[in-house]
């Protein structure tokens, strides 16, 4: 085994930062075992009433809403971003494909807030998107996309959009073309080769890719709060209103806790659908 | 240009049989990517069942060939024919053609008989018929008993008979392989390549076939058509191929190969008389009818053609022994020639009767070597 000196230095920026983030899980995790003491920021005495307070209908329907709205997110996103990582990878044309690129990533470097305000600007009454379709006379009054799980749900895939085509992207350029030329020479058409080679591939980069999405729009918090404008409660924006609207930190924490908990089941379950299909050898 | 392509063309009668149609009919096809000339105007017929080898060095333009009948890329001129049918805008999906790639490409989504029933369930076949189709295609390459093995399950050799089933089992007009054996360790190459040349032999199935390996064209191939930097230089049987190569380039890329430099002193009267450094060498003019007195040639001969003798015998050219290397069955003998075009000459010799390092010999040429002049050089 030969001396690698340097190993311990390079290793102790992220030593340093995960015992940080360790330190605050355990504070969140003693926060949520805590009572709460009505007007006192400072929390009482053990307790494990937090999370039977969490059994209550109120929480588990924020718990379902946050889930549908993961689940539509990462469907649509899924649905818009497949096609456009496909065309990105396959186009023979650098420029468009240096264009389609530059749209699809510019919005990462925007901030959530920021990519919420002009969302709110488009999906309004008097927005662009109402406006449109006024003029054009499909509709006959505005729909209401604000404070709607559809407008929340258009404004996370946007949201989501990037990471979701960069991984998909990755997936897909992985699959050897020779796989596509061998169905094409045995007969199958463009259609008939995407559906029994390419698409089938590709199910390891969509299976990540929609964990990722899934997790993403999980944690999601100016979208939710701002679009929904507090008619679209998911765990997140609950986690603000209990915490910093009503200061009862022992529940946000429980609350806080409860949602790790449960994307870590939810991506444990997309890992453990990923190992069968390796499993059978495909990959 | 050396050899005007249109002469190339193939004598397309077997010798006692009727003429055939060409099952591949390749007319004036040319290539160019981004401007560089990959596949120079060709022209070439492949019989109805024969071996066609694409021989050559990467980058001379074998695959793109391989890849224009195929229907993977277009060409910028010239036509194609598959059966007497022009198939140039066919796309690859239609042109009945079946394809053994060099990493074989199976599906590994699939198992065995999947991939195999592949081409036969695009075509509509039904359900029970494919896979009975598919089976009997396993079992002519011996690997029935693996049909619901994963391909990433099968040993190199079992993924490329099942390459190979797949591609055959559609009985398509044409098969095309890739540099099929490059992925296989030696033994095993010759074993397939052997059981490749039988079942091709027995299917009858019209065969291009491209590869680098000198060998593998040799031992295989009914036609090898050679072919460097975008052109075929010789097409003809590997008997011609070896014995009677049309320029430099085939000579020394088909195997070994010892070249002299010579200036002709006479040509007439049916006698062709070479100066090999100081040696004189009488030949007959029919070994270069095109040269003239005072030109400088190429000898070219086979190191079984040429013969180790004593030192001062007439007509063999002086050399001495520099290096010798042990092969087991013989002795590979590096000789320093003055008359040599490049590097050593090459001979083989028994084991028993090797001259000592630094030894003068000689060595008797061929009666009737190939001469290259012009551009053949």
């Amino acid at each position: 085994m030969t001396k690698r000196p340097f190993l311990g230095w390079f290793v102790t920026p992220a030593g340093l930062i995960a015992i940080g983030i360790a330190a605050s899980f355990l504070a969140i995790l003693q926060y949520s075992l805590r009572a709460h003491v009505p007007g006192m920021l400072d929390p009482g005495g053990f307790t494990f009433d937090n999370f039977t307070t969490l059994l209550k209908p109120a929480y588990g329907k924020a718990f379902i809403t946050t889930v549908l709205l993961c689940f539509w997110t990462a469907l649509f996103t899924l649905l818009i971003g497949y096609p456009l990582a496909f065309a990105m990878l396959r186009t023979r044309s650098g420029w468009v494909r240096g264009a389609m690129l530059i749209i699809t990533l510019t919005p990462l470097f925007l901030g959530e807030v920021v990519r919420t305000y002009s969302w709110i600007i488009v999906l309004g009454n008097q927005g662009f998107l109402n406006s449109a379709l006024l003029g054009l006379g499909l509709i006959d009054e505005p729909i209401s996309f604000m404070f709607t799980t559809m407008g929340v749900v258009i404004a996370l895939v946007h949201f989501t959009l990037p990471i979701v085509v960069i991984m998909l992207a990755a997936a897909i350029a992985h699959i050897d073309r020779k796989l596509e030329q061998a169905a094409f020479s045995l007969g199958a058409g463009r259609v008939r080769v995407f559906l029994t080679v390419t698409l089938p591939l590709s199910v390891p980069g969509i299976v990540a890719a929609s964990s990722t999405a899934f997790a993403w729009t999980f944690s999601a918090f100016a979208t939710p709060q701002m679009i929904g404008g507090g008619q679209v409660v998911t765990i997140s924006t609950l986690v603000y209103q209990v915490g910093f609207a009503s200061f009862n930190f022992p529940l946000a924490a429980s609350l806080s806790l409860a949602g790790l908990l449960f994307t870590i089941a939810v991506l444990s379950i997309f890992n453990l659908g990923m190992r069968r299909i390796e499993r059978q050898g495909a990959y | 240009m050396l050899i005007d392509p249109k002469l190339q063309q193939p004598a397309e009668a077997v010798p006692g049989q009727p003429p055939a149609r060409p099952a591949v009919k390749i007319d004036g096809v040319s290539k160019s990517f981004d401007g560089t000339l990959a596949l120079e105007p060709t022209w070439l017929k492949i019989r109805k069942g024969e071996f066609l080898t694409l021989l050559g060095p990467s980058g001379c333009g074998k695959t793109t060939l391989l890849n224009l009948v195929a229907g993977f890329l277009e060409p910028d001129k010239g036509e194609l024919f598959i059966d007497d049918a022009l198939v140039t805008q066919v796309p690859v999906h239609k042109r009945e053609i079946g394809i053994v790639f060099q990493n074989y490409a199976l599906f590994p989504h699939m198992n065995v008989l999947k991939n195999v029933e592949y081409g036969l369930r695009t075509r509509g076949v039904p359900a029970a018929e494919a896979r009975d189709r598919a089976m009997e295609t396993l079992r002519l390459v011996k690997l029935d008993q693996f049909a619901d093995r994963r391909p990433k399950q099968l040993s190199g050799g079992q993924q490329q008979r099942v390459a190979l089933a797949r591609a055959l089992v559609i009985r398509p007009k044409v098969l095309l392989l890739d540099e099929p054996f490059s992925a296989l360790d030696r033994n095993l190459r010759a074993a397939m390549q052997i059981e490749l040349k039988e079942i091709q032999h027995s299917l009858g199935v019209t065969t291009i076939f491209v590869t680098h390996d000198q060998g593998e064209a040799l031992s295989m191939s009914d036609r090898i058509a050679v072919m460097s930097k975008g052109r075929v230089r010789q097409i003809g049987s590997p008997e011609e191929i070896y014995a009677s190569p049309a320029d430099r380039f085939v000579g020394t890329f088909v195997g070994d190969a010892n070249l002299l430099t010579g200036t002709v002193t006479t040509s007439e009267s049916g006698t062709l008389t070479l100066d090999l450094a100081g040696t004189a060498l009488t030949l007959p003019q029919s070994a270069a009818p095109e040269a003239a007195a005072g030109e400088t040639v190429e000898l070219f001969a086979r190191p079984e053609a040429c013969q180790l003798v004593a030192p001062g015998t007439p007509g063999a050219v002086p050399a001495t022994v520099s290096f010798a290397v042990y092969q087991g069955a013989h002795v590979e003998l590096h000789l320093a020639c003055p008359a040599a075009a490049e590097g050593p000459i090459m001979l083989r010799v028994p084991v028993a009767n090797v001259p000592k390092v630094g030894a003068a010999v000689a060595v008797a040429l061929p009666e009737a070597p190939v001469i290259f002049t012009g551009e053949a050089q």
